[in-house]
């Protein structure tokens, strides 16, 4: 204690002997030392700011606020309007329940139409019926051989006239063409019918924005249906006007082996 | 930081106390002093005067938002109003969807039934009891009696020869012209009974199309297109039977045509032979 009074007492005798240097370091530590920072409160500069502030926050309540409340507002009405009128979630499910069911109904024609339906009963003929119901476009290479094997080869030249010899050839490939058609026409039908399937089960698991999209394809394979209809329809009209045709030549078969006739009777009955 | 800035004050301030204690004459002192107020002016930040400039800038947000803001969620507002009216209004009014509702539910009431009247009518006309059987089988739209049509198409047209009554050409054409005739009539009870299913599925789409909503009814018209193709494929395959049997109608007369060809030559031979003789 004794100590510490002696310094200090040497301390003040320092700055009394150095006046000059003492008022120096108190003018220095007073410029230099850290400064309180203002109070919020007090401060006319935190007080205009806080106006300022409640002012903005205000306004931006009533104008954004209230701007973004009505938006709102006709946004949820819009919302409400769309799931309740233009999509339902339940008949937007029923819709996909009753394609499910449509889906059954496409097994069961399928079905049907799978059921056989050959008859013949002799070996040539069953084999011949085979290939004309088979489907299978690969079978065409075989339905000219069988059709001679059932309905006869073109006469040698040596058997009948060229004209008659023309007819049964134009014939024969009239109707060899329209059977080959027919099982062009089945493979062609048994990839329609398994692409409905395909389109339906895609609908299936649409959404109501995909759907168009599928349905955009269904119509593609429609018009394309459409094509494969009027091609076959093409090639019954064709065997139709070669059997008019065919009918005709006939008669003007007819009508020249009368003519032949008369003139050989005519010939006859001059000779003495 | 704060507590480096003010560790680094307290240094310098101290080693600047010594230096101006151990400072032997005047100009020492003097030195220091004004090494000391260089330091302050230098290191003291400039006062701010930004009262006014702070006013100004809290004016100019409240501008922006009472002005541009305000005016584009105004716009903003009345541009999804505008669309909401539209929906309801033009594209999506709820009474015109009400009214084609009930214009398929009115439209099934007045056509469903009549033309399902229509549809259904017995056509049978056989006299006789082996046609009336035929006929009852052809049309009855099953399926799981192709064998009884079978032994009603042999009652009806009769059967193949016994290879001992008829030439092997003749029973192999017979057979095929039957074959070709039954394969149809089975393949036309088929597609009878398809004919039932795509009816089936016309009804249901139509019935739920009474109940659809603008969104549901994709749905439904795709699954429509899909039956199409279905009927078109059915249709196809009708023709495709059309197409067999007609070649086979024309393949029969020409057959025909080449035996009449081939007896013809063989009459002219004997002809030829017996003039020959005499």
């Amino acid at each position: 204690m004794k100590k510490i009074t002696v310094a200090v007492k040497r301390g003040l005798g320092w700055f009394w002997r150095h006046k000059a240097r003492a008022v120096v370091l108190v003018v220095i530590l007073f410029l230099v030392a850290p400064k309180p920072v203002k109070s919020q409160f007090l401060d006319p500069c935190c007080a205009i700011m806080a106006a300022g502030l409640n002012s903005i926050g205000s306004t931006i309540s009533s104008v954004v606020g209230g701007g973004l409340s009505g938006i709102l507002s006709i946004e949820q009405d819009i919302a409400s309007f769309e799931q309740t009128v233009v999509w339902p979630q339940n008949l937007i499910n029923q819709a996909r329940s009753l394609v499910v069911s449509m889906q059954g109904i496409f097994t069961q024609m399928e079905s049907v139409m799978r059921i056989p339906v050959n008859s013949a009963t002799l070996p040539t003929t069953q084999q011949f019926e085979q290939n004309l119901l088979s489907g299978d476009p690969n079978q065409i290479a075989q339905t000219s051989t069988q059709y001679t094997a059932v309905y006869g080869a073109v006469p040698d030249a040596t058997a009948a006239s060229p004209q008659t010899r023309d007819l049964v050839d134009m014939t024969d490939a009239a109707a060899q063409a329209a059977m080959k058609k027919a099982i062009e026409i089945d493979a062609l039908a048994n990839l329609e019918l398994q692409a409905a399937d395909q389109i339906n089960q895609n609908i299936a698991t649409a959404a109501p924005g995909s759907a168009p999209i599928v349905e955009a394809q269904a119509d593609a394979w429609l018009v394309r249906a459409n094509a494969y209809t009027q091609s076959a329809t093409a090639d019954l009209m064709r065997v139709r006007a070669v059997d008019l045709a065919d009918e005709s030549a006939a008669v003007k078969n007819g009508a020249a082996n009368s003519t032949a006739i008369q003139q050989q009777i005519y010939n006859i009955l001059k000779r003495p | 930081m704060v507590i480096l800035i003010d560790a680094l004050f307290g240094f310098f301030f101290i080693l600047f106390a010594y230096l101006l204690i151990v400072a032997k004459d005047w100009r020492q002192v003097l030195a220091l002093t004004l090494a000391g107020v260089l330091v302050v002016a230098l290191v003291s930040p400039p006062s701010t005067h930004a009262q006014a400039s702070l006013a100004t800038a809290i004016q100019s947000v409240l501008s922006i938002i009472n002005g541009r803001i305000q005016t584009a969620l105004n716009a903003i507002n009345s541009v999804r109003s505008t669309i909401e009216q539209y929906y309801k209004e033009a594209v999506w009014p709820i009474s015109v969807i009400n009214q084609a509702k009930a214009l398929v539910t009115q439209m099934i009431g007045q056509y469903r039934s009549l033309m399902q009247g229509i549809f259904t009518m017995n056509l049978s006309s056989a006299t006789l009891p082996n046609p009336t059987a035929l006929e009852s089988v052809i049309r009855n739209h099953q399926t799981g009696d192709f064998t009884t049509l079978a032994t009603s198409f042999g009652n009806a047209f009769g059967s193949i020869p016994a290879p001992t009554a008829a030439s092997p050409a003749d029973r192999t054409m017979m057979d095929m012209d039957d074959a070709l005739a039954m394969d149809n009539l089975k393949t036309l009870k088929e597609s009878d009974a398809a004919d039932d299913l795509t009816l089936q599925a016309a009804n249901n789409i139509e019935d739920q199309a009474a109940q659809a909503a603008p969104g549901s009814a994709p749905f439904l018209t795709a699954t429509a297109v899909a039956a199409s193709i279905q009927s078109q494929a059915l249709t196809q395959k009708m023709l495709a039977g059309e197409l067999r049997q007609e070649a086979a109608r024309i393949a029969h007369q020409n057959t025909l045509r080449k035996r009449g060809a081939t007896m013809t030559g063989d009459v002219n031979t004997q002809i030829l032979n017996l003039l020959q003789r005499h």
